[in-house]
């Protein structure tokens, strides 16, 4: 610490270059942590759900529904609790741009298979008593000021249909923040009674034998017209991660562009100011610092600034998206989104290796001066 | 004859791309404790060469330096580093002082490699820049002090670890004749009243006359020894 007074002033030794370099820094790391963010964002999608369900579609495609009849086939293998059909429909409210997850289940079925969304029983009853009721996100009804009671409509985008809705209850999902759930029974009547639905959801008894469970029921349709695969929640979510992976990874190539940016404009300005100390280096040498001692003083200088200034950034972000809807700016795609703390760990980690490596030749090249050499120099 | 410093036969070589250039062509000379030394000589004499190796920031080619009974000649860079830290105290012709440190932050700056406490620090950088004088400029940047004063700041600096010698190159050659004059003055006082030994390089006759003993260089070799009297001249 005793090198604490020369190590901040030789950071804000040039004040408006110290500034820029800082608020470049921020501005960096403000875009990393938001990209690193929404890729954990993905990620921590793949966690979602009660961890004892297990999703069976069809082989084929997800568009392929399966009929009806399965469900009740399904729910006699040994280990299976309970099964609820449902059927992914999507739309939009009032705007294409506010996206909803509109899904279609039987009522009864909510609170046995889905518990974690959780549903107030005296509204889940009304929902159950109401052939066009809908459970929406406490998020939507926030956004929207939706109450119980209201009528809502929602515009087609799958099917040839508009559903028309009265709001019978909100769920607290910790995550699904813009689904919406309305009756199977309405949802058939609407598109003609097909007998089909793209998933049937099952909850099991015991996680350790979702494995055989998955490999009876797909066994059971093995040879019929629409065989089948069984899924645990987790891989189920992790399918639709995976169909994003370009987004993935263009996110994380910026996240990497913006970051091998920075060290090399952190390096410049290292460079330089490393370059006008040449005398002052030589001057500590000559009085007895040592070359590892002019090293630490140097990296610890610039990792400072570069943490420093990713501090900024990473501070900025958390309370820009604590403060912004993401979900409303996103048509709901990153619900809830924020700067986890994992985020923030790893961004600061970043900040002070981009000052460790934009320092390192600088740093290193001060430490072997001569003091010869530095004296002679007119910089 | 107590001699602190002891140069025998020192020959010191630069490489520049293909070529060599000798600087130091055998040089053996003694410095004796409490000695107030000037080296003089035209520019490529080698005088400065000499100095930063009796400073130990610089080796020679071939030959022997003692100082204080210690062959530094033998000593690797961080041994120098270490020995310089406690045996020299260095004043620059520029001043050389950190520009974003107070005066006070400067001369204590060579107490940072010491295990004194920051009490302790600060009351011996207080004592050495009370002793030349700028104990009212403790919190002033280099920038907000004259040419003279930096000096002082520096010489300050020097002397805050008590050396054993006192190296000076060219410490007048920046300062106008007033301040330089009081520069020299002060090198004298901490030369017979702090019993410092000095060794100084100028181009000044008259910063040489302030010295006990002056010595010559031309082309690397020991041309002449004088008393001030004769160095006016």
């Amino acid at each position: 610490m005793k090198f604490g007074t020369l190590i901040v002033r030789n950071i804000f030794r040039n004040k408006l270059r110290a500034l820029m370099t800082l608020m470049l820094l921020a501005a960096i790391f403000f875009l990393v942590a938001t990209l690193l963010a929404i890729n954990s964002a993905f990620e921590r999608n793949d966690t979602g759900g009660t961890g004892d369900r297990l999703v069976t579609q069809s082989a084929f495609s997800l568009a392929n529904m399966l009929p009806f009849a399965y469900e009740e086939k399904i729910r006699h293998v040994p280990g299976v609790v309970d099964t609820a059909k449902t059927q992914w429909i999507g739309g939009y409210y009032k705007d294409t741009k506010n996206n909803v997850a509109l899904m279609a289940i039987d009522p009864n079925k909510v609170e046995s298979v889905f518990p974690d969304y959780k549903v107030p029983p005296a509204e889940l009853a009304a929902f159950v008593a109401d052939r066009t009721g809908a459970i929406v996100s406490d998020q939507l009804a926030k956004r929207w000021g939706w109450k119980i009671g209201d009528r809502i409509t929602i515009k087609r985008q799958i099917f040839p249909f508009d559903p028309q809705l009265t709001v019978r209850a909100i769920h607290h999902h910790p995550v699904q923040k813009s689904a919406i759930w309305l009756q199977m029974p309405y949802f058939q009547e609407s598109i003609g009674n097909f007998g089909r639905s793209d998933m049937i959801w099952m909850k099991v008894a015991k996680t350790d034998d979702m494995p055989r469970i998955s490999q009876e029921i797909d066994a059971l349709f093995k040879n019929s017209n629409d065989p089948t695969e069984t899924y645990t929640e987790k891989e189920f979510t992790r399918q639709f991660v995976s169909m994003m992976g370009n987004v993935k990874l263009l996110f994380m190539s910026v996240s990497i562009c913006s970051i091998a940016m920075i060290v090399l404009l952190a390096a410049i300005t290292m460079s330089m100011s490393a370059r006008e100390r040449v005398t002052e280096v030589a001057v500590l040498k000559a009085i007895g610092f040592q070359p590892r001692l002019i090293l630490t003083l140097m990296l610890t200088e610039f990792a400072s600034l570069t943490l420093l200034g990713g501090l900024i950034g990473i501070g900025g972000a958390v309370m820009f998206y604590r403060s912004v809807d993401a979900g409303a700016a996103t048509q709901g795609l990153l619900e809830n989104f924020h700067i986890d703390p994992q985020t923030v760990a790893i961004c600061i980690v970043l900040a002070a290796l981009v000052g460790i490596i934009a320092g390192g030749l600088p740093s290193i090249r001060a430490s072997r001066l001569t003091v010869v050499d530095g004296l002679r120099r007119v910089v | 004859m107590d001699n602190l410093v002891t140069i025998e036969n020192v020959r010191k070589v630069y490489k520049r791309d293909a070529f060599e250039v000798p600087v130091l062509n055998g040089i053996s000379i003694g410095v004796e404790r409490g000695e107030f030394l000037a080296l003089m000589g035209p520019s490529g004499s080698g005088k400065t060469t000499l100095l930063n190796l009796i400073a130990g920031i610089d080796r020679p080619t071939s030959g022997r330096i003692v100082v204080d009974g210690k062959e530094i000649s033998r000593f690797s860079e961080t041994e120098l580093a270490t020995w310089r830290a406690r045996h020299i105290g260095f004043i620059f012709q520029m001043y050389n002082l950190i520009p974003v440190l107070t005066a006070m932050e400067n001369v204590e700056l060579p107490l940072l490699l010491t295990k004194f406490s920051k009490k302790q620090r600060r009351e011996r950088a207080r004592v050495a820049l009370d002793v030349v004088g700028l104990g009212d400029r403790i919190s002033h940047f280099p920038r907000q002090l004259s040419g003279g004063q930096e000096q002082r700041v520096a010489i300050a600096r020097a002397i805050v670890t008590d050396p054993s010698i006192l190296v000076a190159d060219e410490p007048t050659g920046d300062l106008d004749a007033k301040n330089a004059e009081e520069t020299l003055e002060l090198l004298r006082r901490l030369n017979e009243e702090f019993d410092k030994t000095i060794v100084m390089v100028t181009h000044d006759p008259k910063a040489a006359q302030r010295a006990k003993r002056t010595l010559h260089l031309e082309k690397g070799l020991l041309a002449e020894s004088s008393s001030p009297a004769e160095a006016v001249v």
